[in-house]
C-alpha cells in the first residue's frame, strides 16, 4: 500500500461547557469528550464515508482533518506532516491542498459577493497568478457542470436556486485543486430531485480527480453512492470501519446493525420491525463507563460495562470496537 | 370520507402580483387512513394542507375551491366556527418542532392550556390527560416539568405529538415532522407515530419531500408539482407504477440502502416562477418525454383503482417507466 495522505492517530477533542453555580463552587471544570480517540488512515484518492447521529462528534471530527479547530489530544497527519507543527509557508499549503464543503449552501457564500468574486478570493489567496484565474474558474465550473458565461459568473447567490448554490461552493473548493476535501452534510439541504446531481459530481470527482474526500452523513444510503470506505461513529468514538458494500451488507457492531435497519427504503415491501435499539444518544457529558453503546445495545453483557472495547481488526479490512464480535 | 379537498385554489398576495401557490389540487382523506403528501420545496405543499387549519398568513387568499370536513366546509366557515374545529377535530404538527412549543413555558404547561383552553378541562383533569398522553407517545412524565430546549430533537417531535393528540382529533396534519431526525430517532418516532395512528384509527396527512417515508408509513399519496397535483393513488400503485413522469424521476434521484448500486439521475432544471408559471404542463420543460400536446393543461388519466396521473402520456406509463428508468433519458432534457 502506498503512503497513506491523512494518518490520524489517537484525535481527541474536549469542549469546555458552562459551569453551574456548584461547579464554580467546587472548583469543576466539566467538559464533553466530543471526539474521543480517534485512528485511522486515508490513501490518496480515496474516499470515506463518517456516518452517525447527530452529536455524535462527526463533524468536530472533520473540521479538526482540515485544522478548522485544533485537536486536544492526538495528531493528523497530513502528507507525513502533523498540521498542528505547519510552519506559514506549510500551512499556506495544506489550507490550499485540503478544503471543505459546507453543509448549508444558503450560507455558504457571501451574498454581496457575485459568484465570479467568491471563486476568485481563493484563488487570489493561494496566490495563483492572475493570468490563470479565468482558465482555473473554467475548469471548476465544468467539473461542476455549471456554465462559466459571463451573466452567470456575474450574478448574487440570491439569484440562484439551492442546487446550482451547492455546485458554486463545490467548485470553489475545487478551484484550488485540492488533494483533499471534507464534505459536510453537502446535500441534506437540497430537494431531492437535485440532490442526486450533486452527489454525481461527488463521484465524477472522485473518479477524474483522484481526490481524496470524506463525506459526512447521517444518511448511509448516500454515504454508499459516493464513499467505498464507510466509518460509524457513537458518542465520539468509531465503532466500526470497513469497504462500505461489506457494511451495508453485513454490518457487524450492533449499532450499525441499527443504523442499516433504519434507512427507510422508497418500497412498500419493507421490514417493519422494530429497531433492535430504544431511546436516543446519552448524555455526552457523562458517557456509560466501559462501552459507550452499553446501555442501548440489545446485547450488552457485565463486560460491556467494565471494559472499554477497542477497535480490533477482524478480517476482510474491517475493524470493529465491539467484545462480542469475533475475528473472522 | 372525512375530508375532501375540491379545486383548491390559493393565491400569495406579493408585491410582483398574485402567487398561485395552489392551483386547483383535489385530494380526499379516508378516515383512518395516511395519506402522504410529497414534493420538492415550494410546490405547494405545506400551502395545500394548512389551509385545511386554516391558520394562514394574512397574505394568503382562498380563490377557489372547497375543503369539506365531514359535509361541512372548511373554507365557508366563520372564523368562530372554525375555532371550534381546530385542536378537537384538526391538529397540526408544525413544521420544526421547536417553533410547535414555546421556550419560556414547561411542555406540561403549554399541553395543559390547550386541555383547559380548549378542552374545557379542569386543571386536575389536564394535569391527569397531560401524563396520559406523554406517556403515550413514549416519554416519562417527569419531563412535563421541563423546557423545550431540555428535550432532544426526538423527544421534542414526541411531544409537540402528544399535543396535537391533547384532544382527540380526528385529523392529524403532520408537516415534514421528521425531515430534521437522524435515522434511528426519526424510524423510533414514525413507529410510535404510525402505532397511535392505528390504535387511535386517526387520519393523517403527512408532508414530507421523503419518499421513503411515504412508503414506511402511508396508504396513498398525493405528489405536487408546482402547485398542482401531478398523481396521486394507493402508495403500492404510485411507487410500483409511477402513471407521471415527475414520479418515475423522482424515484431514480433517489439513493437506495437495499438492491443494486444503481446509477442516479437527476431531474435537471428548476420549477417554474409560480408569478407566472408556464401553460399547459408544468413540468414540461423538465420532462424527458415532453410533446407539442403537452402545451395543454394535461388531462387527468385513470390508471387503476384510485390511481389517477395527470399526463398527457399517461396511457403509454408502461413503456415510459421502462425509458425512465435509464440515467440518460434524464441527461440535458431542460430546453431554456
Amino acid at each position: 500500500m502506498n503512503q497513506p495522505l491523512i494518518t490520524v492517530e489517537g484525535l481527541t477533542k474536549r469542549f469546555d461547557v458552562s459551569r453551574s453555580f456548584k461547579d464554580v463552587f467546587t472548583g469543576n471544570h466539566p467538559q464533553l469528550q466530543a471526539v474521543s480517540d480517534v485512528d485511522f488512515t486515508l490513501a490518496p484518492g480515496e474516499t470515506l464515508g463518517i456516518v452517525g447521529e447527530s452529536g455524535c462528534g462527526k463533524t468536530t471530527l472533520g473540521r479538526m482533518l482540515i485544522k478548522l479547530i485544533s485537536a486536544t489530544e492526538g495528531k493528523v497527519m497530513f502528507d507525513g506532516k502533523d498540521i498542528s507543527e505547519m510552519t506559514r509557508t506549510e500551512e499556506l499549503e495544506f489550507r490550499r491542498r485540503a478544503q471543505l464543503v459546507f453543509q448549508n449552501p444558503f450560507d455558504a457564500l457571501n451574498p454581496h459577493f457575485t459568484i465570479l468574486r467568491s471563486l476568485t478570493e481563493p484563488l487570489h489567496n493561494a496566490r495563483v497568478p492572475r493570468e490563470e484565474h479565468g482558465q482555473r474558474i473554467a475548469e471548476a465550473m465544468s467539473m461542476v457542470h455549471l456554465p462559466a458565461l459571463e451573466h452567470f459568473l456575474q450574478s448574487f447567490p440570491h439569484q440562484l436556486s439551492g442546487g446550482q448554490l451547492q455546485r458554486v461552493v463545490l467548485a470553489r473548493a475545487l478551484v484550488l485543486r485540492p488533494d483533499f476535501i471534507v464534505a459536510d452534510e453537502p446535500v441534506s439541504m437540497l430537494d431531492v430531485s437535485v440532490r442526486a446531481g450533486i452527489l454525481n459530481v461527488l463521484r465524477e470527482v472522485r473518479d477524474t480527480m483522484g481526490l481524496a474526500a470524506v463525506f459526512i452523513s447521517h444518511d448511509l444510503a448516500l454515504v454508499r453512492y459516493v464513499c467505498e470506505r464507510t466509518i460509524t461513529m457513537y458518542l465520539g468514538a468509531v465503532v466500526e470501519d470497513g469497504p462500505t458494500a461489506a457494511i451495508v451488507e453485513n454490518p457487524l457492531h450492533p449499532y450499525t446493525k441499527a443504523l442499516v435497519q433504519a434507512v427507510p427504503i422508497p418500497r412498500v415491501d419493507q421490514s417493519h420491525a422494530p429497531l433492535p435499539i430504544t431511546g436516543g444518544l446519552p448524555d455526552a457529558r457523562n458517557p456509560p463507563s466501559g462501552c459507550r453503546f452499553r446501555d442501548r445495545c440489545p446485547l450488552a453483557e457485565a463486560r460491556c460495562a467494565a471494559e472499554i472495547p477497542r477497535l480490533r481488526e477482524v478480517g476482510g479490512g474491517r475493524r470493529v470496537a465491539c467484545h462480542l464480535v469475533e475475528p473472522a | 370520507m372525512l375530508l375532501e379537498v375540491r379545486d383548491l385554489v390559493i393565491d400569495y398576495r406579493a408585491t410582483r402580483g398574485r402567487v398561485r401557490a395552489v392551483d386547483g389540487v383535489n385530494f380526499n382523506v379516508p378516515a383512518g387512513a395516511v395519506v402522504g403528501v410529497v414534493g420538492e420545496s415550494g410546490c405547494g405543499k405545506t400551502t395545500a394542507v394548512r389551509a385545511i387549519t386554516r391558520v394562514m398568513p394574512s397574505s394568503a387568499v382562498f380563490a377557489e375551491g372547497s375543503i369539506t370536513l365531514e359535509g361541512e366546509d372548511i373554507v365557508q366557515m366563520s372564523d368562530r366556527e372554525m375555532r371550534k374545529h381546530l385542536w378537537r377535530d384538526i391538529a397540526y404538527v408544525p413544521q420544526s418542532a421547536m417553533n410547535a412549543l414555546d421556550p419560556v413555558w414547561r411542555v406540561g404547561k403549554q399541553i395543559e392550556e390547550v386541555l383547559v383552553g380548549r378542552g374545557g378541562m379542569t386543571k386536575k383533569a389536564a394535569r391527569a390527560r397531560s401524563e396520559e398522553l406523554f406517556a403515550m407517545v413514549g416519554l416519562e412524565a417527569k419531563r412535563l416539568r421541563d423546557y423545550p430546549h431540555q428535550f432532544s430533537g426526538g423527544m421534542r417531535q414526541r411531544a409537540s405529538i402528544a399535543l396535537a393528540l391533547a384532544l382527540s382529533p380526528k385529523l392529524v396534519i403532520a408537516d415534514e415532522p421528521v425531515t430534521a431526525l437522524d435515522v434511528v430517532i426519526q424510524r423510533q418516532v414514525l413507529d410510535t407515530f404510525t402505532e397511535l395512528q392505528k390504535q387511535l384509527n386517526l387520519s393523517v396527512i403527512l408532508v414530507t419531500h421523503d419518499i421513503s417515508v411515504v412508503a414506511y408509513v402511508c396508504d396513498y399519496v398525493v405528489v405536487m408539482y408546482a402547485g398542482k397535483v401531478v398523481e396521486s393513488g394507493p402508495v403500492a400503485d404510485v411507487l410500483d407504477n409511477p402513471g407521471h413522469p415527475y414520479t418515475m424521476g423522482l424515484y431514480n434521484a433517489f439513493p437506495e440502502l437495499g438492491g443494486e448500486d444503481r446509477e442516479l439521475s437527476p431531474i435537471e432544471g428548476s420549477p417554474p416562477d409560480l408569478l407566472n408559471p408556464p401553460k399547459g404542463c408544468r413540468f414540461r420543460a423538465r420532462c424527458p418525454f415532453a410533446i407539442d400536446a403537452c402545451l395543454q393543461d394535461p388531462p387527468e388519466h385513470t390508471i387503476g383503482e384510485g390511481h389517477v396521473a395527470n399526463c398527457h402520456r399517461a396511457g403509454e406509463a408502461g413503456e415510459l417507466r421502462e425509458i425512465a428508468k435509464r440515467t440518460e433519458t434524464w441527461v440535458g432534457v431542460t430546453s431554456e
